[in-house]
């Protein structure tokens, strides 16, 4: 069976469809012949209860007793009629000649009725019963007739179903492989252009012939998932160059530094200097390294999410007084805001990184004595935090850049910083494992506001967030 | 105090032996996992630092085995590997602690400070140092007599600085350990840096003779002026 379920879909289809209507045929022609063959039966039976009532009028007995079959027209006598009369008591009177001393059985039980039987040499017959008393003495009368002309009819019909319907399986199959062969083409040659697409040609796609039907739906599937691959694949190729350009920058200063720190001699406070700033950049490396991890089991889904109920003004002040002192050196003042009874469920820790990464953002970008705004609350079922900064603002042409990975408007100066080019990359993934979005929101002032959403968890109604948790 | 080191990487198994002999201790250097086995099973030590990633016998599995064999000597094991089931995993082996590569230095020695005084008294409840006294009860700091006033985080960061005077506190210690930080990735160096500006503000500005000090690359120390 295994076997057969391998085959082409055509080959399935097809043997689908002719089996089905080979059982349906069978079952239809079986009907009509039992159906034929009844017709024929009571056709039968009912001129045999004409005959015997016939008979019974020539039914006589004669001066010796013996009882005696009135001759009749020959016309009407057509294949010999095969009569027995039986007395009360169960011996016989009377049995025709036709009968060749054949016997229609045992001697009647008192029952009148018609009944199928067969005859010593196997002639099938109907034969028919009937009380019946000539003068005053009750006999049997029992009637025969051959059923050998209703059986013949009943085989030439089946004959002819059955000649007729392996040919119209055949008929059938062979449409429907061709046609099963027409509707399936399209695929053939999408599986043959599937074949050639690589990743270093992930921009062809699939041709569709009708984008209506099953087959379209399916192209276009396909392409939509071509068209995603491509997307990550360039991604990916992007993130591997820039990470690449993000290591090699604290590489090459490690190495230019040690290089030239050999080349001239100095005392041990030079030298002490000279590793001292090597190390800071070893640092960056590290610092880099861990985010990029942090990125990539984050991408690969492995960090796995300690859900609870936070209150989310609770966490943005925390996050807010963590960076605190950093807008307090630029003199900055930062704000935060909000309703206290919003509350969201996930993971402190994660949501926390997500929100310090924003503030700290918003911190470095504000100018000093500018002002920072954090405040909560909720909006459509959604609990929003918004981290407003008053920076100069985020070109129209960046905006749909910032959240990606080492992304910057100002490579040098957030380098400076100590920035990995991650932060927004991280927040984002932070708050999208938990069902939530960040939206950036630049008008014409100056300053942004990144507007997190997450669905807010209520108590009463015990909802918790669709478990959205990867990111891939 | 004895340690046994049991890493295959030569410039990393130098740099460990020279920095914990620079602290007093008598360093054991194995190359293999069995021949780490075989020294610590044949030798006693206070402490062994194991990699997990060994050629042969990985660490872990000679630390199940010495384990099984009930050796109770304490063990820091060092690896690449940081994600928290792998950790789990290390835990379950045996270790005591782990250090997740690349480390700075002075974590490292803190954490073998703190294994080998495991289970003895804790500091003492006051820390002092060049006439700058801490009050760990009381709460409260005065150096020559003058009383100096510390936000919460700014005396949680003096008091980590004083238990370990004389040695350098990395950035991932303080935020670690006075921070409660406990993903690396989160960016709060430039925190630190504010915080031990204001520290040094408020203890050292008026005053000759400085106690605290940026080590370039490394973090930061607390030490005497040398004159």
């Amino acid at each position: 069976m295994s076997g057969l379920f391998r085959k082409s879909i055509r080959t399935r289809l097809t043997l689908l469809y002719v089996s089905l209507l080979t059982a349906a045929l069978l079952l239809y022609g079986a009907g009509t012949s039992a159906f034929f063959l009844r017709n024929l039966r009571e056709q039968v039976d009912e001129t045999l209860s004409q005959d015997v009532e016939t008979v019974e009028t020539l039914l006589s007995v004669g001066p010796d007793g013996r009882v005696r079959v009135q001759a009749q027209d020959t016309d009407e006598d057509e294949g010999g009629r095969l009569l027995e009369v039986w007395s009360q008591d169960g011996s016989l009177l009377y049995r025709s000649p036709e009968l060749w001393g054949r016997i229609l059985g045992a001697a009647p039980d008192g029952h009148e009725g018609i009944q199928g039987a067969r005859l010593a040499d196997g002639t099938r017959v109907r034969i028919v019963n009937r009380m019946h008393r000539i003068g005053t003495r009750p006999v049997v009368v029992r009637l025969a007739v051959s059923e050998e002309r209703l059986w013949q009819e009943f085989w030439e019909m089946v004959s002819v179903l059955s000649i007729g319907l392996p040919v119209a399986v055949a008929l059938v199959g062979l449409t429907g492989y061709a046609v099963a062969r027409r509707a399936l083409r399209p695929l053939d040659s999408m599986a043959r252009r599937a074949e050639q697409i690589t990743a270093e040609r992930l921009s062809e796609r699939l041709n569709i012939e009708n984008p209506g039907d099953e087959l379209g739906h399916l192209g276009r599937v396909i392409n939509e998932t071509l068209a995603r691959l491509e997307r990550s694949f360039e991604q990916l190729r992007r993130f591997t160059a820039d990470a690449s350009h993000e290591l090699r920058t604290p590489l090459t200063a490690i190495r230019s530094v040690g290089e030239v720190a050999l080349q001239r001699s100095g005392d041990v406070n030079y030298y002490r200097d000279i590793v001292g700033s090597m190390l800071e950049e070893v640092n960056r490396l590290t610092r880099l390294v861990d985010s990029l991890l942090t990125m990539s089991r984050a991408d690969a889904g492995r960090i796995p999410l300690q859900r609870a109920e936070v209150p989310v003004l609770d966490l943005a002040k925390e996050s807010a007084g963590l960076l605190e002192v950093l807008a307090e050196e630029k003199n900055q003042k930062l704000t935060v805001e909000g309703d206290p009874m919003v509350a969201v469920r996930g993971d402190r820790v994660i949501l926390r990184q997500a929100l310090v990464n924003l503030i700290d953002n918003a911190v470095k970008y504000s100018p000093s004595r500018g002002n920072i705004f954090v405040r909560v609350g909720s909006n459509d079922g959604d609990a929003v935090v918004e981290v407003q900064d008053s920076g100069p603002g985020i070109p129209p042409e960046h905006r749909s850049k910032v959240f990606e990975r080492f992304y910057r408007l100002d490579k040098a100066r957030s380098r400076e910083d100590g920035g990995t080019g991650l932060g927004l990359s991280i927040a984002e993934w932070a708050v999208g494992a938990h069902g939530g979005r960040i939206e950036l929101d630049c008008g014409t002032e100056p300053g942004c506001i990144f507007r997190i959403r997450l669905p807010k968890f209520t108590t009463e109604e015990n909802t918790i967030p669709p478990e959205q948790s990867r990111k891939t | 105090m004895r340690i046994l080191v049991v890493e295959d990487e030569p410039k990393v198994a130098k740099a460990l032996q020279e920095g914990l002999e620079a602290e007093n201790y008598e360093v054991t250097l194995a190359q293999t996992g069995e021949d780490g086995f075989f020294l610590a099973s044949s030798q006693a030590f206070d402490l062994i630092v194991l990699d997990w990633m060994l050629p042969g016998r990985d660490g872990l599995e000679v630390l199940s085995t010495l384990r099984k064999r009930g050796m109770q000597t304490p063990v820091l094991v060092l690896t690449a590997k940081d994600a928290i089931e792998e950790r789990v995993s290390g835990l379950d082996a045996g270790a005591d602690d782990y250090l997740v590569k690349p480390f700075a230095f002075p974590e490292l020695t803190a954490r073998v400070r703190a294994l080998l005084r495991r289970g003895k008294a804790e500091a003492a409840p006051s820390q002092r140092i060049d006439g700058l006294e801490m009050d760990l009860v009381a709460r409260t700091v005065t150096r020559d007599g003058h009383r100096i006033d510390l936000t919460t985080r700014e005396f949680e960061l003096l008091e980590f600085l004083l238990r370990n005077k004389g040695r350098v506190v990395s950035r991932e210690m303080l935020a670690r350990d006075v921070w409660k930080e406990s993903e690396r990735a989160t960016p709060i160096d430039n925190v630190i840096d504010v915080h031990v500006a204001r520290l040094r503000r408020k203890i050292d500005d008026q005053f000759e003779r400085k106690l605290v000090h940026t080590v370039r690359g490394v973090g930061f120390t607390v030490r005497e002026a040398e004159d």
